[in-house]
């Protein structure tokens, strides 16, 4: 058995987090009423599950470019009220038939492509990992862009958010290992900035939950991408002096530090993929590692408050020699 | 923030000057992307300098084919690792990203759907979620991509996100007046603008005027390269006429974002302008602070009070 699927993760166009009642509404064009909606461990409003249809090829690894004919299921989440995600996926199914049946036959099982032609399991994950190459391959890339797009339309958004972002993406492919129970695996790779894979192994009757567990995965990874990169900005940037560069950090902190909950919301058999997941890449111990530099930075950024307050009343000693570090100074000159 | 350059004419140094503005911005810390709409013709990759990519993508995902739903992934170009003269991103600089256009692509021939429409949104407001300046260069005239542009920019879900026009010209009388045509003229920028759902008068206050190759008449000889008095005089007097023709046609002083001046460098080799350039001699100092002040000036909400 097969599934494949990708979930894009961003921040929601908006200056602050939504409060639930807000996130439904937003969501309430893309599904009416069906929205489900979690308040803990994050509230998290998500939208039922949609199918798309599609008739085209799998980008497999050998080129065999297998034909497909079903349906891929796709919906919108808001974690926290800060955070949207878009998330496709569909099971990979080979029932026998060859010839392509009509309509009413694929959207009588929704979020299941059928096989026209053969195909070798494992070939088709890796094709899939690496990615659509051609405009005939599945492309759920479109299709969770599209359940993202569709949440930022909202024009209940003020377009205001604290921070300019980028949307990373995961790809993820799992491949059941049959009836009998055996050991989880899950293999992440960072590809590019913006894109990572993950492919999982594990019993076929786990299948349906690792959807919600590479959700949570791409949310983290998100994360931990998005505070890396902020960091790396304000120690970096030449355009402000010491407290301006930490209150770059003030998002992270406002917004995004208590986020940070990996595995909670999913489902019990699995939470050794994400033990896994923890041992390597470590996700928790690359977090915390990004919440002590921030911490570190705005202890910093104080004392050197308090010694320009203790300067200035004449409390302390001489500052230290070297350049001064002004905090409040003006703008140093561009570069030309 | 999105920045829409356009002209007339062509051969305003349009392309040039964006370029060389978001490459600025970048410098000073913006994390900037520009788009390629001028799909006749998209040659920002051989300003930028990017080999490959002179006369747009030939890899089939470019904008063109992309807003047409016939491309998987938009490609991206790291303008500061594939540029061949950059050679990476210094230190406290921002993203510099290039969106190709297609080679061979063509203009558009009919009005854009409203599919094209909503997919152009989407991608604006997704570029907006990273960039804080999406630079979109537009083909000279009155063309498909700028009606695209409108439409897009005119949604209602857009209109929370600053936009501004940058109409770029020369100082010459025609292009004075083909300036005021394409922005007040009949099927000018703001009916235009106006049929897409815009405000005419917020519109309005969105666009600003950019001189290009222009010199500056002195009477200090040397610096005009040798000229005989007589030629100074006849300039000065040209220029003060021009002043007066661009003020009346609403394209003057009030509305002018910025002059950059001729450079032997671009008048030869569209490119982008180093600060290696300027210290070798080969550019001129002046041509770098102009673009430098438009980067300023562009992203500066001063400068875009009501005039």
């Amino acid at each position: 058995m097969l599934t494949l699927g990708e979930v894009h993760t961003g921040l929601l166009q908006n200056s602050v987090p939504l409060s639930a009642e807000r996130v439904a509404k937003v969501l309430r064009p893309l599904s009416g009423d069906q929205i489900q909606h979690y308040e803990r461990p994050l509230t998290r409003g998500v939208t039922a599950d949609r199918p798309r249809g599609v008739d085209c090829r799998l980008p497999a690894a050998s080129k065999a470019n297998p034909h497909v004919v079903g349906t891929v299921m796709w919906r919108s989440t808001v974690v926290g009220g800060h955070l949207v995600q878009g998330s496709a996926y569909a099971d990979v199914v080979d029932t026998g038939e060859k010839r392509r049946l009509p309509w009413s036959h694929y959207t009588a099982s929704p979020g299941r492509l059928e096989l026209l032609t053969r195909a070798d399991t494992e070939d088709v994950a890796q094709g899939y990992l690496r990615g659509a190459t051609r405009p005939d391959h599945l492309d759920t890339a479109a299709i969770a862009a599209h359940a993202l797009d569709r949440v930022q339309r909202s024009a209940l958004l003020d377009r205001a958010p604290s921070l300019k972002t980028r949307r990373t993406r995961l790809r993820w492919a799992v491949i059941g290992t049959g009836t009998m129970p055996q050991p989880t695996t899950a293999t992440f790779r960072v590809v590019s900035p913006d894109l990572r894979t993950v492919e999982v192994r594990v019993a076929d009757d786990l299948m349906p939950g690792v959807i919600g567990l590479c959700e949570d995965l791409a949310l983290h990874d998100w994360l931990l991408t998005t505070v890396a990169r902020l960091l790396d900005n304000t120690l970096t940037t030449r355009r402000y002096g010491h407290v301006q560069r930490t209150e770059l950090l003030r998002p992270a902190v406002d917004y995004f530090l208590h986020l940070w909950m990996p595995g909670a919301r999913v489902d019990e058999s699995l939470t050794s993929v994400w033990e896994s997941l923890e041992r390597r890449p470590g996700f928790t111990r690359q977090w915390d590692t990004s919440v002590a530099r921030i911490r570190d930075q705005i202890n910093l950024t104080t004392i050197e408050l308090l010694r320009l307050t203790e300067c200035a009343t004449g409390t302390s000693a001489p500052a230290p020699r070297g350049r001064p570090r002004l905090p409040l100074g003006p703008r140093p000159p561009r570069r030309r | 923030m999105f920045v829409f350059a356009t002209s007339d004419k062509g051969g305003t140094g349009r392309s040039v000057t964006s370029t060389n503005v978001l490459y600025r911005a970048a410098l000073n810390g913006e994390d900037v992307c520009y788009l390629d709409f001028d799909f006749g013709s998209p040659t920002a990759g051989a300003v930028f300098g990017v080999s490959g990519v002179e006369r747009g993508t030939t890899q089939g995902r470019g904008l063109h084919r992309y807003l047409h739903g016939k491309a998987v992934e938009l490609q991206r170009i790291d303008v500061w690792q594939e540029a061949r003269v950059l050679g990476g991103r210094p230190a406290g600089a921002g993203q510099l990203v290039l969106i190709p256009g297609d080679e061979g692509g063509g203009e558009f021939n009919q009005p854009p759907s409203d599919e094209l429409i909503q997919r152009c949104a989407d991608l604006l407001s997704h570029l907006n979620e990273e960039f804080s300046v999406i630079l979109v260069d537009l083909s000279a005239g009155r063309s498909l991509a700028t009606e695209l542009a409108l439409a897009a920019t005119g949604l209602e879900r857009m209109s929370r996100i600053e936009s501004r026009w940058l109409v770029f010209h020369r100082w010459t009388r025609q292009h004075v007046l083909a300036a005021e045509g394409l922005v007040y003229g009949v099927n000018g920028l703001i009916r235009q603008a106006e049929a897409r759902g815009h405000d005419p008068v917020i519109f309005r206050r969105r666009i600003r005027f950019v001189r290009t190759a222009t010199t500056e008449p002195s009477s200090e000889r040397e610096r005009l390269g040798g000229l005989s008095a007589a030629q100074v005089a006849w300039l000065q007097q040209r220029n003060k006429e021009l002043d007066l023709l661009a003020s009346n046609r609403q394209v003057g002083r009030v509305v002018r974002l910025g002059t950059i001046p001729l450079d032997p460098v671009l008048q030869w080799q569209e490119q982008l302008i180093s600060n290696e350039d300027v210290g070798r001699g080969v550019a001129n100092e002046a041509t770098l602070e102009a673009f430098d002040d438009l980067a300023e000036r562009i992203t500066d909400k001063s400068t875009w009070e009501q005039p």
